[in-house]
This record gives C-alpha cells, sequence and structure tokens, in this order.
C-alpha cells in the first residue's frame, strides 16, 4: 500500500529533522511577522482611523472572491491564466504542506488511495505553477509591457517562488530515483524527471546525496522568501488580500464619501500622509505594480503627468521613505486635475485599490486653498451663484422648451408620475436643445405623465462633488432636495448619467422619498418592454455604442440602452473597449469646466478613432449630453465627418416612431 | 502695519434682463439680481493680497443690500478681518455721492492707511465712488490701478494708461486708490469656507442716518436703448453697392 515516508533520505544523526526545520520556519515566520507588523503599524501609526470593520461576512466574501479566487485578476487573460497559474499553485502547495503536517503529527491518513491522490494534484500543480512561471518570465522579459514595473525586485521574487517549487520536484524526483514505488506514477512531473537520474546511472547512495542537498536548500529558500517577504514585491500576497478584505462596502461604487473628519469634527483635506486614513495607506502597500489602472486610464493615454499606478505608489514611498507632503511633491496638482472620474483604474484593479477617493480627498485640499484653474473657478462659482455651469439665469433653464406643445408640466406646481429632471448640459447648452426637445416629444408620443422643475432644477453636484468642492455639491443637493420636497411624482428620470448617479447614489434617501432614480435609456427600456413605446420604422443602421462611464461602470447599466437601440432596428457592432471597458470621453469629474492642458490625444478623439476602425459602421451611439458635445467635436478634429456620426440614443428613437 | 479698508459694493448681475421701474428714473429693483461689482472684488483680492505680504487688518464696508451678507461673508472666507455693513435708506439705489458719503464716514472712524475700492462700477452714473471718498476723507486718489505695494508710509502703485502704459506712482498715505485689478485673479473660497464664516465671523452694523445725495446727478428718464430707423440697407451685388455707397459719402460730403 503506498504510505508516505516522512524526511526520507535525511540523516538522523544530525538529531530530528522535524526539530530543525520547525525550528527554522518558526523563526523564519517569526521574522516575516515581525517585520510585516513594523510595515503595517504604520498604517494605524500614521493614518487616521477610519471603520473598515463592519460586515465581516461580506469582507470574507470579498476577501475569496478578489484573493484566492481572484475574479478581477482573471479578467484579462494572459495575465490572469498567469497569476492564478502561480498563485493557486502556492495555495494548493501550503494546503498540501499543512495536511502533511496534520498527518505527521495528529492524524494519519494520507495513505493508500488517498496518499495517490494527493500526490497527484501536488504534482499536477507543480506543473501548473511551472506554465505560470513561464508565462510570467516571457511576460517580464520578452513581452515588456509598458504598464509593469521591470524592476529587480519583481526577478527576485520570481526567482525565489520558481526555485522554492523546483526544490520540491527535484527532491520529490530524487526519492522516486531511488525508492522507484509502484505507483510513482501518480506524481507524473517528479517520476518523468526521476527518469533523468536514472539515465545517468547514479548509484543510490549518490542520489541520496543529491537529494539530501537539493532539500536543505529548498528548506533554505523557503525561509529566505519567508524573512525577505515583507521588503519584497510578494508582500503584496499580504496586502492584497487585507485590501480586498477592508475595501468599501457600504456605499457603492459610485458613491463618494464626505471628507473624513478629526475627532472635534473638522474636515480632513488631504495633503500629506498623515492626512490620508490607514486604509489609504494600505491602498499604497497593496499595490501590485501590475498597471491595469495605468493602462486603462484615459488621462495616462492622454499623455498628461497622472498615472493612477505612480499615484499610489507615491503614497507607498512617502509612508517608508519619502517624507510625508504628497500634494505638491509626490503627488502634482495637474495630475490630480486630470483624473476624469470614470474609475476604470477602481474597476480594473485586481486588489480593489481606491484610487478615486484618494484623488477626490486631494481635490478637496487644493479647492480648500484657492488652487483651481481659472476656468474651473468661474464654473464653480457660476454654480454656487446660479446653480449651472453656463452662468446663466435660473430662469433660463427651461427655455429649451419654448415652442413645445402642450407645455411642459412644472412638477413643482402639479403631480406628475414622472419627475425628468433634465440636467444642465441638455438645458442649457445650445448645441443640445435639439436632442433634449426631442426627448421631450417622445416622452409626450408616448403619453407619459411627466413634467420639469423649471428654475427650481440646479445642477446635481455629481461633479461639482468630484472636483472636490463638497460645500457646493451639499449647498446644490440642498437645493434640489427643497424643489424636489415641492413635487409630488413617483420616478425621477434624467437625461445625464452624471446626475443620474447623483441622484441614486449620493442624495440622502430621505431627500426623494425613496423613489425610483432611472435614466431615460432605461425608462424607453421600460416602455418598449410593455409595449408603450411602439415603432413603426425599423431604422436598419449600423451603430456602435459608447457606454458613459456613470451609466455603465458606475451603475452597471450595459443592457437597457443596447435593447432600446436594437429595438429601433439598429445593429449594434462592439467597439473593442465596451461595457465595463468602455473608454471616457474625457469630460467627467469636473474636466469639462477645466483647461484642457497638454495632451497628445484627447481621450475622445481616441475613441472615435477606434469606432472608425469598426467595420462600416455609421453612427455613434451616445446616452450622456456631455458625450454628445465630446464626440462631436471630436469626430471634427479627426476629420471623420464624413465616416461617422454621433447621435444620441433619443433620436434614433425619435426617428423610429 | 497697514490699516487697510475696502469699500465694496453690490452692482445688477447682467445675467438677468434689465427692467426699468414705473418712475421710469431707475432700474426695477424687484427683478435686479446683485452682485459684487467686478471690480471692488479685484479691489478685495488686492487688499487680502497685500495683508499676505506685510501684514495689516482688512476691514470691508458695504451698504446693506440683497445679498450683501453673503459677500461680506465671502470675502471673510477669502481673509477679511473685520466686517461692517452700513444701513440706511439704501432700497431704490442711491447716487454715488450719498453713498461716498457713508462710505467716508464709517471709514473716518477706522483712520485708515489706505483704502481700496473698484475703480468703477456698471451703475455708476455720477462718477464712481474712489474720488469722491478721497475727497471727502481729505486723502489723494489715483485710480485705475492694477498693483500695490507697501512700503512705510508710502504706497507704490501701478496705474495703467490707456494705450498699454503702465506708470509706478509712489503715493503718501493715507489715500484711496480705484484698483482697476488686483495683481492676481480674486481667488476661489470653497462655499464650506464661506458657510464656516456665516457661522463664526460677525457683521458689524451701523446706521448711516439721513444720506446726503446732493451734488449727484438726477436721472429724468431711464430707457432701454431705442431702436433707430436711420439705418438703410444697401442691396444688390458688389458693383451696386459700391456705386450706392460712394453716392452716399458724396451726399454727406465725405468725398
Amino acid at each position: 500500500m503506498p504510505e508516505r515516508v516522512n524526511y526520507w533520505g535525511i540523516p538522523h544523526n544530525w538529531g530530528a529533522p522535524e526539530l530543525y526545520v520547525y525550528t527554522i520556519m518558526f523563526l523564519a515566520a517569526f521574522v516575516m511577522l515581525f517585520r510585516f507588523y513594523r510595515q503595517a503599524s504604520l498604517w494605524w501609526k500614521i493614518g487616521q482611523p477610519e471603520a473598515r470593520w463592519d460586515k465581516l461576512h461580506l469582507r470574507l466574501g470579498r476577501l475569496i472572491q478578489y484573493a484566492i479566487v481572484q475574479t478581477k485578476v482573471l479578467r484579462q487573460r494572459y495575465p490572469g491564466i498567469m497569476h492564478v497559474a502561480i498563485a493557486w499553485s502556492y495555495f494548493v502547495f501550503f494546503l498540501g504542506t499543512a495536511l502533511a503536517t496534520i498527518h505527521d503529527h495528529f492524524f494519519e491518513f494520507l495513505f493508500g488511495n488517498t496518499l495517490i491522490v494527493y500526490k497527484f494534484i501536488l504534482d499536477a500543480f507543480t506543473i501548473v505553477f511551472l506554465v505560470g512561471a513561464g508565462m510570467a518570465i516571457y511576460r517580464r522579459y520578452v513581452q515588456k509591457p509598458r504598464r509593469l514595473t521591470l524592476e529587480a525586485g519583481f526577478t527576485g521574487s520570481l526567482t525565489l517562488i520558481t526555485l522554492i517549487v523546483l526544490g520540491g520536484l527535484f527532491t520529490e524526483s530524487l526519492r522516486l530515483a531511488v525508492e522507484q514505488p509502484a505507483w510513482a506514477w501518480s506524481s507524473p512531473a517528479g517520476w518523468a524527471l526521476a527518469q533523468l537520474w536514472i539515465v545517468t546511472g547514479a548509484s543510490e547512495a549518490t542520489l541520496t546525496g543529491w537529494h539530501l542537498g537539493v532539500w536543505v536548500f529548498h528548506l533554505l529558500i523557503v525561509a529566505i522568501t519567508l524573512i525577505t517577504l515583507p521588503v519584497s514585491t510578494l508582500m503584496h500576497a499580504l496586502t492584497g488580500p487585507l485590501n480586498a478584505f477592508f475595501s468599501k462596502l457600504d456605499t457603492s461604487f459610485g458613491a463618494l464619501s464626505p471628507a473624513k473628519e478629526t475627532p472635534t469634527g473638522e474636515p480632513i483635506y488631504v495633503s500629506q500622509l498623515s492626512d490620508l486614513s490607514w486604509k489609504q495607506l494600505l491602498d499604497g502597500d497593496a499595490c501590485t505594480e501590475c498597471g491595469r489602472c495605468q493602462e486603462a486610464c484615459p488621462a495616462f493615454a492622454a499623455g498628461t503627468p497622472l498615472s493612477p499606478k505612480k499615484l499610489i505608489l507615491s503614497i507607498r514611498d512617502a509612508l517608508h521613505s519619502n517624507g510625508s507632503q504628497l500634494v505638491g511633491e509626490a503627488i502634482l496638482p495637474e495630475a490630480l486635475w486630470a483624473c476624469t472620474t470614470c474609475g476604470a483604474c477602481i474597476h480594473e484593479c485586481p486588489v480593489l485599490i481606491e484610487h478615486l477617493d484618494t484623488i477626490v480627498d486631494m481635490r478637496r485640499h487644493l479647492v480648500i486653498e484657492g488652487d483651481v484653474d481659472a476656468e474651473l473657478q468661474d464654473a464653480l462659482t457660476n454654480l454656487g451663484r446660479y446653480g449651472n455651469s453656463f452662468g446663466q439665469s435660473e430662469r433660463m433653464r427651461a427655455r429649451w422648451s419654448k415652442g413645445i406643445e402642450p407645455k411642459i408640466k412644472d412638477a413643482g406646481k402639479e403631480p406628475v408620475e414622472y419627475l425628468w429632471f433634465v440636467g444642465d448640459y441638455a438645458a442649457y447648452s445650445p448645441t443640445l436643445t435639439e436632442i433634449t426637445k426631442k426627448t421631450a416629444v417622445v416622452f409626450q408620443k408616448v403619453g407619459l405623465d411627466f413634467g420639469i422643475l423649471y428654475k427650481g432644477e440646479n445642477h446635481s453636484g455629481n461633479d461639482v462633488r468630484r472636483a472636490g468642492e463638497e460645500g457646493l455639491f451639499e449647498m446644490l443637493v440642498e437645493k434640489n432636495l427643497k424643489a424636489l420636497e415641492r413635487s409630488e411624482y413617483q420616478t425621477i428620470v434624467t437625461t445625464d448619467p452624471h446626475s443620474y448617479n447623483a441622484l441614486k447614489n449620493e442624495y440622502p434617501a430621505n431627500g426623494n422619498g425613496k423613489k425610483p432614480v432611472l435614466h431615460y435609456t432605461e425608462l424607453l427600456d421600460q416602455l418598449i418592454a410593455s409595449g408603450e413605446l411602439r415603432f413603426t420604422k425599423n431604422l436598419g443602421y449600423k451603430v456602435t455604442y459608447h457606454d458613459p462611464c456613470y451609466l455603465g461602470r458606475y451603475n452597471g447599466i450595459y443592457d437597457a440602452p443596447r435593447r432600446v437601440i436594437e429595438a429601433t432596428g439598429c445593429e449594434i457592432v462592439e467597439m473593442p473597449r465596451c461595457r465595463d471597458q468602455a473608454f471616457c470621453c474625457g469630460a467627467g469629474g469636473g474636466r469639462i469646466w477645466m483647461a484642457e492642458g497638454e495632451m497628445s490625444e484627447r481621450p475622445s478623439e481616441a475613441r472615435i478613432r477606434e469606432a472608425v476602425e469598426l467595420n462600416a459602421v455609421t453612427d455613434f451611439i451616445v446616452a450622456c449630453p456631455k458625450d454628445v458635445t465630446m464626440y462631436a467635436d471630436a469626430v471634427k478634429t479627426t476629420g471623420n465627418e464624413a465616416y461617422i456620426v454621433v447621435k444620441d440614443l433619443i433620436e434614433l428613437v425619435f426617428e423610429a416612431m | 502695519m497697514t490699516n487697510i479698508v475696502v469699500l465694496a459694493k453690490l452692482v445688477p448681475d447682467l445675467v438677468e434682463e434689465l427692467e426699468i421701474a414705473e418712475s421710469g428714473t431707475a432700474l426695477d429693483m424687484e427683478w435686479l439680481r446683485l452682485i459684487i461689482n467686478e471690480f471692488d472684488n479685484h479691489a478685495t483680492e488686492q487688499a487680502i493680497i497685500l495683508k499676505e505680504r506685510s501684514g495689516g487688518e482688512v476691514t470691508v464696508i458695504a451698504p446693506e443690500a440683497e445679498g450683501a451678507n453673503e459677500m461680506l461673508y465671502t470675502i471673510a472666507a477669502k481673509g477679511a478681518d473685520r466686517l461692517i455693513m452700513l444701513k440706511g435708506d439704501f432700497e431704490d439705489g442711491i447716487n454715488n455721492h450719498a453713498l461716498a458719503r457713508a462710505f467716508a464716514g464709517a471709514a473716518k472712524e477706522l483712520k485708515p492707511d489706505l483704502v481700496l475700492t473698484g475703480v468703477q462700477a456698471n451703475d455708476d452714473l455720477d462718477g464712481s465712488v474712489g474720488p469722491l471718498v478721497a475727497e471727502y476723507l481729505g486723502m489723494s486718489y489715483v485710480g485705475y490701478i492694477s498693483g500695490v505695494s507697501v512700503s512705510g508710509e508710502t504706497v507704490v502703485a501701478r496705474k495703467e494708461y490707456p494705450g498699454g502704459l503702465i506708470a509706478e506712482m509712489e503715493v503718501t498715505l493715507p489715500a484711496v486708490l480705484g484698483i482697476q485689478a488686483g495683481e492676481e485673479p480674486p481667488r476661489y473660497v470653497a462655499i464650506s469656507k464661506v458657510r464656516q464664516m456665516m457661522k463664526t465671523a460677525t457683521i458689524d452694523e451701523q446706521e448711516v442716518g439721513d444720506l446726503d445725495a446732493s451734488g449727484g446727478a438726477m436721472v429724468q428718464r431711464m430707457y432701454v436703448p431705442e431702436a433707430a430707423e436711420r439705418a438703410e440697407m444697401l442691396e444688390g451685388d458688389e458693383e451696386e453697392v459700391a456705386a450706392r455707397l460712394v453716392e452716399i459719402f458724396k451726399e454727406a460730403g465725405l468725398v
């Protein structure tokens, strides 16, 4: 019967092998934990308190999903398979070693078929690991993607973890070469390698001697890896899971928190290390430097000074070496202002780093210091004074509706079923009024009972908050809540995904009486499903659809707009970056109000080029007023007027009715 | 240590359509929205810059009006030390002579070294406030200033002249300066700072008593410019239009 032999071939005249193995391992583990503690204690010694201990079951779920199953890592095929091949193998090796320890000291069970299965699984994962390591070597030394940090530390880590596995494989194979048991096939990799030793014709004593040497080497490499782990790039194996465990739960992806406060209630505006919370410091230490955030970042692609990866790493650098001032030193204001708040960085991060919250915290500091560019200052001043960024009177807010018969109801004066929150751009931008009118006409034709707030509506504040002007955001929320409380309605419907996000996720639930908030594409989708909206024409266009960040990534609305487009008889051809990977137009987070700054290629232009490369697509469909503005410009500046037309989704609906 | 007084007023905000009151001699205040006079905003910025650079105390004086509280708190959030609101019969808009007398009365008490105010405002009907205040305070006045630095008993002021000329003038204190532009554009004040000021800062309200508007101009009629009917549209091709133009010039004795 197959039996497990403990410490095969290890001479016992040194004393019981357990004794020195456990001594070395416990010492190594102790050093590792001590060094880890020294690193980690900086988080709560320097960082501000922040409650992240609630709902432990959900947090455990996050740990399993993101640190063990690694669903985010797997979002990208090559690096995903590469990483899980390595990580899952180590989980299996760890489990295997733990089982062996249990077998040795507590409960013997590794014999017979159980042992064969056990051996087979461990051996199979050795192969899985080697495939992963091979992919890593190819990626790091041949592919060399720009987003990776190609530094010696990573080479060191890869070498260590590979040597550990090779050490295990070699010891096993040498033992098998000597023992040649009948069940050797259950360790296919080890047995295959053993053939090599058998072929050399070395004597049993020689092979046993080699075995001892490799075994000692294997043991020492494990010890060295443990000892150096807290200062090596393998640290992410501890900080990554912790970061997933402590990630933001209580608020949806689309919601930001107000500035943190000191115990006396003073808001903390982040400019230096000690203004950050311990979780934000942990973000820095959890970064694996994979660069997925940077690769997805429209600001980085446009050649602005922002790299979300660099930003998070400068927190780590400041924490461990480079002094404590962040904003203005390690992190340039231009980098902070370049963020479009599209959320792609957060969405792509395998260890759930919250880049955006930190960027907004730092922008809050810049705003309090009055350090805002002239155009943003004008916009904020206008928003504070008139409730819109256009600097026009609130009495002009509904001027676009002039000429629409019957006159659109004033939701502040008579009850309506749908309160239509039009939003600034749709209401004030002269180039968008035609589209806004079409929306109204569609609503009327469907027989929707709807109204608008006229001058009672203010900017929702979504991007005001993300520009870092929290006080103004609060003021706008108060004003809008006042108008909403005065009105009688069942559902809010918005034109703008940005207002949608704020109303749905950031306005206090009691403000609109917990009434549902719909984006107009969701409403249209419902109306089509219920048969209230019927089309008379089949448009037959070949179109592509751009997911607005605040509708897609922020709120997961991907299918409703697509169903509406298809219902008009159009065929959708997807761009390579679609749905949750959609590439931002560059206008969000207050960017639309700021001076553009130097860019190598505008995100909107990159996006239009992406669309034009699709085969025979004639229309670029959007569902956000800012997108119409951004992309119509980009079509002109890239000289693609002859190839593609930017249309709001409502234009298709209007045309097909 | 310089004692700086800023005189600021609210003027009609031109985002709203202006309406003439029934009297036909003034704007209809009911439809007006008021905003800080842009030049006073620059004067405020200049005062705060001076304080930050060379110390001193900044007091802001403003006549009561809708939105004056908010304006004063905003200035306090920028760094002004003392806020004074003049209370009186400002309701229907008074002329600058009366306002300047009220300003001067309040400013005199403060014994200012330097008085800064906007060089002009969109509702100045009888001259700008600065020179009038200087007259009533018996101080010297320089206007169209776009930069000030204090050195002891004097200030050096950069005065802008038409045609792109700039003069640096040494002015002995105390003096009144009419500010065209601050050295830096007015800074942004976060709303939370203004709201904080609303809780912590106090506005010193001072009664001005009867206003003396003498010396100012009297408005007889205020009206929206009327479209004249003298325009003649020339039609036809280039040749015809040119020929007709020459004819007109001849008729007018220009050629």
